[in-house]
């Protein structure tokens, strides 16, 4: 075959892959999404799982997933399915957690509408539920469509011990290139993609026009937020939860009515109950089968071993310390940059013309691709200038190339969001153009920079996760760090300590979550007050 | 489904609310004790305060809510939930936006068991009904407020309900198209023509109460109780510029005195 032709079909292949995973989470998520507003039990098992699952970048479990899908399944199937399992992973909570707040959000009078004409699930699904929730997921499509490039082409080639499992795409096919030096393939190799990523971003822009256009209420301004950061919707479920079933019971003990013999019209209630015991039943399997994967997880293992692991968790946390620094550290530069920039874009319409999609570009095309290449042509430079310094660098770089997006898109999002009002007042005081930002602009898209702060250090995990450990990322040339815990966990993958790499993993998985839930837990608290205001006015 | 009308059944009451007490989730007491009954070929009328609880009673008398006690009757059989036969028409204007005017008036159609071409035609029919004729393949953002709230009355009619549930209906048109839509209503009512048997209208429009309804409602207080029911027996049509409209327009008004609450 010829290298053109090979390039091409590497290519289809890998878009095929991102494109079908993020189809089935959409689908996936109506159904799901459509079960959480009809059954609270389900509701609260898979909220709390998207936010767990949310705030672990599932990269760092991996390494298990992989040998989960190998020794289960096995052959090309498991390896296809173990690179398919890890994208799904990267696009699909966002995905999911946009559908469940859109069906949330479904004004209760539409709702009436159809229920008026006793549509069934179906046609409830397909003339409003799915209609409605079109603009959300619009918005979460760039992100996912990055992200899911970001991590597709590392999870075509993976190693593990001694064995190197690959399936077809352009990350593999790149890799072969690679090893035999084949130069004017991988300029074709990353051209091609390039072509690719550029139309798919064109094709999106021009859906999202038309999907605003027709599907929003007139109403409602289309919100760019990844998925998690909608706390009012989780307040409500904790208060619903703490508060009603004792208000509901009160109320039915009061009115409690002897049986009616009169004539009734006929249900179809009982049938949607039925649907209710199964909602709750899948939720229950779902929760079963993850603590069984875990409990076989962790019995697998010998006594002996775990007091090894346990004797390597001191340095395993210094890694993590490092860690933190770094991911600090591609936070507070993406931050700055991001400030920066989103508001020079926001405010210049002809540079915004091009650059947004650009920077939309840029940040779709898989950095793990080209990254090799930038390393190769500019380290002996670097190294000229940064000496010892020079890997950690380059792995910050690569942090901040996988991350930077996010918050740049959510801050952008929230400048063009401002009240015109506002606009006018810094017009009006004269305000310079470090206290307009520091007064008008931060404060009031503070919200959005929240919500890319979360979803960027999700990502920046991802790029130190690959940065860490990078043997032969070019040749003979290997990046790697002195410490961190993602390299630990990456060798461990390596060599084959499966056991080390799940230690790792879990330690890491507990820290971050336990991290991310009180982050939000703090911000729920905000929103809750919020929410308790907007309830004392139908008290009053 | 069908629904057969007996005639051995004395009753004419076509739907009726029986001591119905409702409270919201977050324990804010609406309603104690409401009794409402619309009859055959009655326009039936509810006014009250703000905030009172009017569209909570529609939605109640519609099945869109349970009740905490008493029954929703409809045709003497008891209502549990939302059926085609009991059409709501909201207070805000509920359209759906990636729908056309003809398939938004289709959508009640949806689970009748009639061809395409059938619904399409009947769509057609509703829609100038309610003035919208050649407005057909135009798309809610495309229109003004009140030809979308006529769209979602067209698409009330469509679904050829008994009885109308109708939360200020004319509140979104010009007192033109309003006018001549009230008409209509009303002569639908009474022409045979469509099942339409019965009407509940709220409305904070005294005039148009006066004009149209037979009986009107009023409730008042906290938890809201009705606290007067009028029989309006002027004869029709009635000019809202002769005396005797005018005293029972002053009657009404006295009526609606802020709420006082109760315990
Ligand atoms: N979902 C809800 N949860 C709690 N309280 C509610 C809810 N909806 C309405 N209420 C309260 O119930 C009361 C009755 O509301 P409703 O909308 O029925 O009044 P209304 O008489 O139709 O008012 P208006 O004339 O302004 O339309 C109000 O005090 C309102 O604040
Ligand atoms: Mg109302």
């Amino acid at each position: 075959m010829p290298a053109i032709t090979l390039i091409t079909l590497a290519v289809l292949a890998t878009v095929a892959r991102v494109i079908g995973l993020i189809i089935l989470s959409i689908i996936t998520g109506w159904f799901l999404a459509y079960a959480s507003i009809k059954s609270k039990f389900f509701e609260n098992i898979y909220i709390i799982l998207i936010e767990i699952f949310e705030s672990v970048p599932v990269i760092t479990f991996f390494p298990i997933v992989l040998i989960i899908f190998i020794t289960r399944i096995g052959g090309t199937l498991g390896v296809e399915l173990a690179a398919d399992f890890l994208v799904f992973t990267a696009v699909v909570w966002n995905i999911w957690m946009g559908e469940y707040q859109a069906f949330k959000t479904v004004p209760r009078e539409m709702v009436e509408v159809v229920e008026n004409s006793r549509f069934g699930l179906f046609s409830k699904l397909r003339y409003l539920y799915i209609p409605f929730s079109v603009p959300r997921i619009t918005a979460n499509l760039f992100p996912s469509v990055s992200d899911g490039f970001f991590y597709i082409t590392v999870s075509e080639v993976f190693e593990v011990g001694i064995h190197t499992y690959q399936t077809f795409g352009i990350g593999s096919v790149l890799d072969t290139f690679v090893a035999d030096g084949q130069l004017f393939n991988i300029e074709m190799a990353l051209l091609i993609m390039g072509i690719a990523i550029v139309a798919i971003i064109i094709i999106l822009r021009e859906f999202s026009k038309y999907a605003v256009g027709r599907y929003t209420l007139d109403t409602d301004a289309p919100v760019m937020k990844r998925g998690r950061l909608n706390l009012k919707e989780t307040t409500r479920v904790f208060a619903v939860l703490s508060k009603n079933p004792l208000t509901r019971l009160a109320r039915y003990y009061k009115y409690r009515e002897g049986d009616n013999h009169e004539e009734t019209y006929e249900k179809k209630e009982k049938k949607q109950k039925r649907y209710k015991y199964i909602y709750a039943v899948i939720g229950v399997i779902l929760l079963i089968s993850i603590l069984y994967e875990a409990i076989s997880l962790i019995t697998s293992v010998k006594l002996s071993e775990y007091e090894i692991l346990i004797g390597k968790t001191p340095s395993l946390l210094i890694g993590l310390g490092y860690d933190y620094l770094r991911v600090g550290t591609i936070l507070l530069v993406s931050m700055i940059i991001a400030i920066f920039l989103g508001y020079y874009l926001a405010v210049n319409r002809r540079a915004e013309k091009y650059g947004i999609p650009l920077i939309q570009s840029l940040s779709a095309y898989p950095a793990p691709i080209y990254f090799p290449f930038l390393f190769i042509l500019t380290e002996p430079f670097i190294f000229s200038i940064f000496g010892v310094y020079t890997n950690e660098l380059y792995v910050l770089s690569l942090g901040f190339i996988s991350t930077f997006y996010y918050v740049f898109y959510s801050f952008w999002m929230g400048v063009k969001a401002m009240p015109s009002e506002y606009w006018e007042i810094t017009r009006n005081l004269k305000l310079g153009y470090f206290r307009k930002m520091r007064k008008v602009v931060i404060p009031s898209t503070f919200p959005y920079l929240i919500s890319g702060i979360s979803s960027t250090i999700n990502s920046a995990w991802g790029g130190l996760m690959i940065g860490e450990y990078w043997p032969a990322i070019y040749g003979t040339h290997s990046l790697t760090v002195k410490t961190g815990l993602m390299k630990t966990i990456d060798i461990a993958t390596a060599t084959g300590d499966i056991a080390l790499a799940a230690w790792g993993s879990l330690i890491f998985g507990i820290i971050v979550a336990v991290y991310s839930i009180l982050f939000t837990r703090k911000m729920m608290d905000l929103a809750q007050k919020k929410y308790v205001a907007e309830e004392g006015v139908y008290a009053a | 489904m069908e629904i057969e009308i007996k005639n051995e059944n004395v009753s004419n009451s076509v739907l009726e609310g029986d001591g119905i007490y409702f409270s919201y989730d977050n324990g804010y007491d609406v309603f104690e004790n409401i009794n409402i009954r619309a009859d055959t070929g009655k326009f039936v009328a509810i006014i009250g305060p703000s905030g009172i609880g009017k569209s909570t009673l529609l939605r109640i008398l519609g099945g869109f809510l349970k009740p905490d006690k008493g029954i929703v009757k409809v045709m003497g059989k008891i209502l549990h939930e939302p059926i085609p036969e009991v059409a709501l028409i909201h207070q805000s204007i509920v359209t759906f936006p990636w729908m056309d005017a003809q398939e938004n008036v289709m959508l009640s159609m949806k689970t009748k068991d009639i061809s395409r071409d059938e619904m399409e035609a009947k769509a057609k029919e509703s829609l100038s009904r309610v003035g919208l004729d050649g407005f057909e393949d135009l798309y809610p953002k495309e229109m003004s407020g009140g030809m979308r709230q006529r769209v979602a009355i067209a698409r009330a009619f469509a679904a050829d309900p008994y009885v109308f549930l109708m939360d200020e209906p004319f509140a979104h048109l010009d007192e033109l198209t309003a006018e001549g839509l009230r008409q209509d209503i009303y002569n639908i009512l009474f022409s045979g023509e469509t099942p339409l048997k019965s009407v509940i209208m709220v409305s904070h429009n005294l005039t148009e109460v006066l004009e149209l309804a037979d009986e009107i409602y009023i409730l008042n207080n906290i938890p809201a109780t009705v606290v007067g029911k009028v029989e309006v027996t002027m004869p029709r049509p009635r000019n809202p510029r002769s005396d005797n409209f005018n005293a029972n327009l002053d009657m009404l008004y006295s009526y609606l005195t802020p709420p006082r609450k109760k315990k």
